[in-house]
């Protein structure tokens, strides 16, 4: 007891001997230029004495001789000074930035980087900036160790995978949850054609200052129950006080595609489908001239037919199907930003168009988006301000891979099928011409005579209010709005209707998607430095409300395929309206605590509840606790000079994924089985009041390292997941009419490491910075109570217990007899004493599936260089993953299957087996009788890439010449995107998941899927 | 002053901060979906059960079961004597191939809507306490569920196990039989294969009941006469000669229906007649342009340029050998058209056409074969019924008939219509080379079943 009162008297003595003779200090903070720094903090050691700089850099402050002044600023390394004159100046070194910046932790927290417990990436604007993907997420590829990006297919506004630190739920989303200032926004897909879209998409890149992806669980839990797969904080740009600044960038470039496949000419294809034929006729006993032969059905049925019968006065006329369906894309960006302000007003607006022009015929995107983010101080204690953005988003889009009117799906035709019908001069299976040539659909006649369009319009808005309640006690309340409102057009006319099959007199489809996301945060914030006590806090609650709202309408019969609005269709073929909401209603706290800049401690939890959840399980609790301890503040390290910081951490918590859907838990019937125009209803879902979130428990311990004044500074992260209670969509005895329930059962984890390195190589004149990442991560389910779940192309991913999710399962190809031509299996029967039988056999049903790769990689890393020198700088990012396969079973089973059908085929398949004796991986051709083409290893490839993702060179005019020419900045540049690629990938593109099977179990697969574009830009950047 | 004044605006403030994150309470919680219903509020009144009732309609409806799945497989699978399938379905194609897996996707979403159909007529039997508007009503729809729950286990245990003479049908297992509405998931869901025998036995009881129950005419749902129908197949089926003859005679004799006069009048229902359903159709599944896929269309039709209105993936060719069973001048054998080089029926081009599952011509072959089996002349001579048929199809009367003659007539009177492994199986005759009871002719339990369900005996072979 007496120690305590002591303990308070000294404090309470602390406080009030602080005021001894104090000085009034003016000084200037800059950089090392000289160039002002506004918005510097200086703090006398030891106090909670601070003001910031202004404009230009100016700050006066009280404080007694000798007062050291510690002066940080966003960007810079922190400098201290002791007062001896009434006069400083400050200069502040830009280099080795990373420990000192501020990261952005979530309802108004903030963090200095040497302080963060928790596992939290930053990814600067700067760093993404006039990147020529129009998302946010695909720029993310590379720059963040444990963040694992796939832009999936080279089609524009198409969704893109991320997963943090793995893959941690089955059923349930796997993405990130993205908050925008504030505003978790609606995420996935919103799309009825074609592939999943991103609506990221409607978010302009350059209007972001920062991105702080939360990875671990310390740093997640305070949004709880949605940040079991990582939490990725979006912060725009702010006005800053003084001189508006205006800055203009202009962009333009052109793009084609990465590779294309080698695929038979006319004279290989007929050279393999003849051989095929003669096949067929020997088994059967056909005269090869006999008019009912295999060689006579494939001369005149196919080779003839498909051909408007060129082939047989020219049969090694080739005709290039692939190229006709790629073309060279185009690429035009503007960027506005104009920035300023004063004191008590500061304003960020933006204003973008671009204009892409896809690698494949018939794709386009323009985004148009503009944004004012205004902050206004209105009293002494009042900040106000808002945010608000404007998009909208045109997307000419492709039809899904699995269709054949994918473009991609041309390279199936046979190379003697001419682009033109000779009968009309219209393109190939254009009625009136025979609409059964080529061999499948001609997808451009769905690029000339459809046209599916999707128009977003998308606002994003914030208005807060902040309060000044005591010192040291804000109070934030702060409203968004995430408006989604999309209108799908498509009209199909009457010569799609091969692939349409209801075009026959057009066909017309409008459907609007309106999504109304409302959040409401409100929080108190707390922060106190007392001596060597450092503490802040957070309490607060969020409150967010969704509603989706969707119709849509489709009418046939139009009077001529000039009118293309369903106003004209005599028939309204089909219309329909749904809705779909969910709320959540959390309450979070949040404590940092640091004594003596050495030891750290942070603890925070959520309480969440949403209507999601079952009755029996409306509210889950997500605490999280972490602590850090930086060794070089210690006495024992402070001679050890070449090691300038030196940090060690842990955290370990609680938090949950609730992305299900809405409603799972509810038993339904639903009215949606009418028959022949009289409205029924059918039993659709099995209840589950038991049912609630995911539940993943995350253990982190990391390094933070800096040596030689932190010249090399990085991370280094340990940490397991482990993920109970998956959302799993059970399946039951279809006997009960149902195939699955969605219940809390299984479990899986993630375990990995994390490696992150900064080095400034050069710091004169010539400037080499270098930033590397890598990452390994080792997903395994534990328990799936022994269910099997499958999916992907030909159901070839699967979930097993002690695999990754989603590993291909299939039978393992032994290559070809060489005495027959027979395409062999392993049989890999376990037999007696789990011995496996390793022999071969032609029987396919005798061979077992093994797990025969994985298309999660093992390792995923990206190093970005920039070197600058005088005026010109250069960068250059290469990522990439290692150790993951791909199935190419998709368009393997028809295009590289030894001529099994008519489908073109890869020239690979060239090295088939013709006699015996042949050693060779292709089998035999058997026309139409399977010889190899099962699903197998064969189609199993690794996918593993290393990738010039994106290259930039680029000239800084002089200060000189800007002076003449009356501007702040002027800057020329070119850049390119995806330059190269290394790969021993097949196909096109090893970065690739088919649209038409995503799912989180079925990734890796290609199904004829386009591939990334190679972009080249020249652009020009002013400031004024 | 100034002090006290900004102290009541911070306290306002937080007064308004507080209002706002308390107007979010936990009441708002509570939302409910607006497309669908909860289960317990789904099934309360006799409009409840009637709307049930549709639903099940649109669950046969489903192009995997009665839609034109059931058929195509029954059709396909071993026909390389009148087929050549040339689709790129692997599930398909493996069932035309006699080389179906255990996994096959159509085997599985045959399965999968079958017992979807049957839980939805179970939750309409189990509510029939609510039908009160009048006993007729009740009995109407009592009938029409037990119908469409018997023809559906019928399908199930003809493509699921194995036929009737193959081994011992009281031992052979047959497929799981469930009777009640699944509310929720238990132990007990995982239900075992009844023998071929009790499989049987319930849907004859079901549907000689259904026949007791139904009405004579009943718009386009199930009559007396379609019970009676689907019981002459099954009884077929089992060779059982006399019900089989009776129940066909009663549908020829009591139904007051007849023969289409022009054997194009029974196909193009949506092209030519704007959906209107052939008097002939006993038993057919509605497709409308709004709702459901006709798949006999999907994959033995063909896109025609000079018929507007046909679509279809041209899969299925027609061979040669079949064509050349006809006779000449057999309207029949003329019902195809050449596209491509290939050879098409022109029985499913209509995209938009009804699925028809039972004709009324099945019914005078039926009663002819059992006749002539039983030398009897119930109704009409067999000679006659089959006269009937041949004159329909532009055929002169023949003198006499013999159980060959009979059985030619009704393969060429009901082909590519969903007969062809059935009847391989009850004539016992030959599929693509493979004997009537081949294992490799009976599709494997799915995969997906007995994986979930271990229980389930999985046919032999697979």
């Amino acid at each position: 007891m007496r120690k305590l009162l002591m303990t308070i008297a000294s404090v309470l003595l602390f406080f009030t001997a602080a005021h001894a003779q104090s000085i009034s200090v003016s000084g200037r903070v800059a950089d090392e230029s000289g160039n002002p720094i506004p918005s510097a903090s200086i703090i006398a050691r030891g106090s909670n004495n601070g003001v910031s700089s202004d404009a230009q850099g100016r700050f006066t402050i009280s404080v007694s001789k000798g007062t050291v002044l510690v002066v940080s600023a966003v960007g810079y390394e922190d400098a201290t000074v002791t007062v001896n004159d009434a006069n400083v100046t400050i200069r502040l070194s830009a280099g080795a930035r990373a420990l000192t910046e501020v990261v952005v932790t979530g309802f108004g927290g903030t963090q200095i980087k040497k302080d963060v417990t928790g596992n939290i990436a930053r990814v600067k604007g700067k760093d993404i900036e006039y990147l020529p993907t129009p998302t946010v997420d695909a720029a993310l590829q590379g720059k963040a160790a444990g963040v694992f990006v796939n832009s999936q297919s080279g089609k524009l506004g198409q969704a893109v995978t991320v997963r943090i630190r793995g893959n941690s739920s089955i059923s349930a989303s796997s993405q990130p949850l993205y908050v925008v200032d504030g505003i978790p926004i609606t995420t996935g897909d919103q799309s009825t054609y074609g592939g999943a879209t991103n609506t990221l998409s409607d978010i302009n890149p350059n209007d972001i200052e920062s991105i702080e992806i939360l990875k671990d669980a310390s740093a997640g839990a305070i949004y709880g129950s949605r940040a079991a797969n990582g939490v990725v904080l979006i912060t725009t740009k702010r006005g800053k006080a003084g001189k508006t600044s205006v800055t203009v960038n202009l962009q333009s470039g052109f793009a084609e595609s990465t590779k294309r496949v080698k695929m038979l000419n006319s004279e290989q294809y007929n050279e393999l489908i003849l051989e095929g034929a003669a096949y067929n006729d020997v088994q059967d006993g056909y005269d090869p001239a006999d008019p009912d032969s295999w060689t006579t059905y494939v001369k005149d049925g196919i080779l003839g037919y498909y051909s408007y019968d060129q082939w047989k006065d020219d049969p090694n006329k080739t005709y290039d199907w692939q190229d006709a369906v790629f073309q060279k894309g185009a690429y035009r960006q503007a960027d506005l930003q104009i920035r300023g302000g004063t004191d008590r007003t500061k304003f960020f607006t933006s204003f973008q168009h671009l204009d892409q022009t896809g690698i494949i015929v018939g794709n386009n995107l323009v985004r148009t988006t503009g944004r004012l983010n205004i902050d206004q101080k209105a009293s002494e204690w009042l900040d106000i301000g808002v945010s608000m953005s404007l998009a909208r988003t045109y997307n000419r889009r492709l039809p899904d891979d699995n269709a054949f009117s994918n473009p991609l799906q041309a390279i199936a035709l046979m190379p003697q099928t001419p682009f033109i019908d000779p009968t009309t001069g219209l393109d190939a299976g254009t009625p009136p011409g025979d609409p059964n040539i080529p061999l499948y659909y001609n997808p451009l006649l769905t690029v000339k005579y459809a046209k599916f369009a999707q128009e977003v319009f998308r606002t994003l808005g914030n208005a807060y209010a902040k309060a000044k309640l005591a010192p040291g006690l804000t109070l934030q309340t702060e409203f968004g709005l995430d408006y989604f409102s999309q209108n799908e057009e498509g009209y199909f006319q009457s010569q799609t209707i091969r692939n349409q099959t209801r075009a026959t007199n057009g066909l017309g489809t409008n459907t609007g998607t309106f999504i109304s996301n409302f959040n409401t945060n409100t929080f108190l914030n707390y922060a106190k430095v007392a001596g060597k006590h450092n503490i802040n806090g957070t309490l607060g609650m969020q409150y967010q409300e969704s509603t989706a709202k969707y119709n849509s309408t489709e009418g046939t019969d139009f009077p001529s395929n000039s009118y293309q609005k369903i106003a004209s269709a005599a028939t309204k073929s089909d219309g329909s309206s749904s809705q779909t909401d969910f709320r959540f209603l959390s309450y979070f706290l949040r404590g940092n605590y640091s004594f003596n800049d050495k030891y750290l401690f942070s603890a925070s939890g959520r309480i969440d509840q949403s209507s999601r959840f079952g009755k029996n399980a409306r509210s889950g609790f997500f605490p999280a606790v972490s602590g850090g301890w930086i060794l070089t503040n210690e006495n024992f390290l402070s001679d050890v000079k070449f090691l300038s910081f030196l940090k060690l951490r842990a955290s370990y918590g609680i938090v949950g994924n609730a992305e299900i859907g809405n409603f799972p838990q509810l038993g339904l019937f639903s009215g949606d089985a009418g028959y022949a125009g009289t409205s029924g209803q059918r039993p659709s879902q099995l209840p589950n009041p038991d049912l609630q979130w995911e539940t993943t428990k995350q253990f982190d311990v990391g390094v933070d390292f800096g040596f030689f004044n932190n010249r090399i500074n990085g991370e280094i992260d340990y940490y397991e997941k482990k993920t109970d209670g998956l959302l799993l969509n059970v399946n039951v005895p279809a006997t009960t009419g149902f195939t699955s329930i969605t219940r809390n059962i299984g479990k899986l984890e993630n375990k990995g490491f994390e490696f992150v390195l900064n080095t400034n190589n050069f710091t004169g004149q010539f400037k080499w910075t270098t930033n590397f990442n890598i990452a390994r991560n080792i997903g395994k389910v534990n328990d799936i109570q022994g269910q099997i779940i499958e999916g992907g192309v030909s159901n070839m991913n699967r979930v097993a217990e002690g695999e990754a999710i989603g590993v291909f399962y299939t039978v393992e190809y032994a290559g070809v007899d060489p005495d027959n031509g027979d395409a062999l299996f392993y049989k890999n029967v376990k037999g007696a004493n789990d011995v496996i039988d390793r022999t071969t056999t032609n029987n396919y049903n005798e061979a077992q599936r093994i797990v025969a790769g994985d298309p999660n990689p093992d390792w995923i890393f990206g190093i970005t260089n920039n070197f600058s020198y005088k005026g010109f700088d250069l960068s250059f990012m290469f990522s990439g993953v290692a150790g993951n396969q791909v199935n190419i079973y998709g368009m393997g089973r028809y295009s590289s299957a030894n001529m099994l059908y008519e489908d073109n085929n890869t020239a690979d398949q060239l090295a088939r087996w013709q006699k015996p004796g042949d050693n060779t991986n292709i089998p035999q051709i058997r026309l139409y009788t399977i010889n190899g083409s099962q699903a197998s290893t064969r189609y199993i490839v690794d996918g593993s890439y290393v990738r010039l993702r994106t290259a930039s060179i680029g000239y800084t005019f002089a200060p000189k010449i800007l002076k003449t020419l009356r501007l702040e900045k002027l800057r020329i540049y070119g850049s390119a995107f995806n330059l190269l690629t290394f790969t021993d990938y097949p196909y096109w593109d090893p970065e690739v998941n088919a649209d038409s099977f995503d799912s989180n179990i079925a990734k890796g697969n290609d199904f004829y899927t386009p591939p990334q574009p190679r972009t080249f830009l020249l652009g020009i950047n002013v400031s004024f | 002053m100034k002090i006290l004044k900004y102290k009541s605006a911070r306290i306002i403030f937080l007064l308004t901060a507080i209002i706002i994150a308390g107007a979010a309470c936990e009441k708002r919680l509570d939302i409910a979906p607006r497309q669908s219903i909860g289960s317990d509020a789904a099934l309360l009144t006799e409009s409840d059960v009637l709307a049930t009732l549709i639903g099940s309609y649109d669950g046969i409806q489903s192009a995997s079961a009665y839609g034109g799945d059931i058929m195509v497989l029954n059709e396909l699978t071993g026909n390389a004597e009148n087929i050549r399938f040339t689709g790129t379905f692997a599930g398909l194609n493996d069932a035309y191939n006699a080389a179906m897996a255990s996994n096959n996707s159509f085997a599985a979403s045959t399965w999968i809507a079958s017992y979807n159909s049957i839980n939805r007529v179970n939750n309409v039997l189990s509510a029939l306490d609510k039908v009160t508007s009048s006993p007729d009503t009740k009995e109407r729809v009592e009938g029409e569920a037990l119908f469409l729950r018997a023809s559906v286990y019928f399908e199930l245990v003809r493509l699921f196990a194995k036929a009737p003479g193959d081994g011992d049908i009281n031992t052979n297992p047959g497929v799981p039989m469930v009777l009640l509405p699944t509310s929720e998931i238990s132990e007990s869901d995982n239900v075992s294969r009844s023998t071929v025998k009790q499989v049987y036995d319930q849907v004859i009881a079901d549907l000689i009941k259904a026949e007791s129950l139904l009405p004579s005419s009943n718009s386009r749902y199930a009559t007396q006469w379609t019970a009676a129908a689907m019981l002459s197949r099954i009884y077929l089926t089992l060779g059982d000669y006399p019900n089989a003859r009776d129940a066909a005679d009663r549908v020829i004799s009591g139904s007051g229906k007849s023969l289409a006069a022009d054997f194009n009048d029974l196909w193009f229902t949506y092209i030519n007649n704007g959906g209107t359903t052939p008097g002939e159709y006993l038993f057919y599944v509605k497709i409308t342009n709004q709702d459901g896929t006709n798949s006999l269309n999907t994959y033995f039709g063909r896109t025609i340029r000079s018929i507007p209105g046909t679509a279809g993936r041209s899969d299925a060719k027609i061979q040669n050998a079949h064509v050349n069973k006809y006779e000449v001048g057999d309207v029949r054998g003329e019902y195809f058209t050449i596209s491509g080089g290939n050879r098409y029926t022109l029985k499913h081009l209509d995209r938009f056409g009804d699925v028809p599952i039972i004709r009324l011509a099945e019914m005078y072959l039926t009663r002819a074969e059992a006749n002539q089996i039983l030398g009897t002349s119930l109704g009409a001579t067999p000679l006659a019924d089959v006269n009937l048929i041949r004159d329909r199809a532009g055929l002169g009367a023949l003198a006499a008939v013999t159980l060959d003659t009979i059985r030619k007539e009704r393969e060429l009177e009901l082909a590519f219509e969903g007969h062809f492994l059935p009847e391989v199986k009850r004539l016992k005759k030959t599929a693509s080379g493979l004997p009537w009871n081949s294992p490799l002719l009976i599709f494997p339990i799915p995969q997906r079943e007995t994986d979930v369900n271990k229980n389930l005996v999985q046919n032999e072979g697979y």
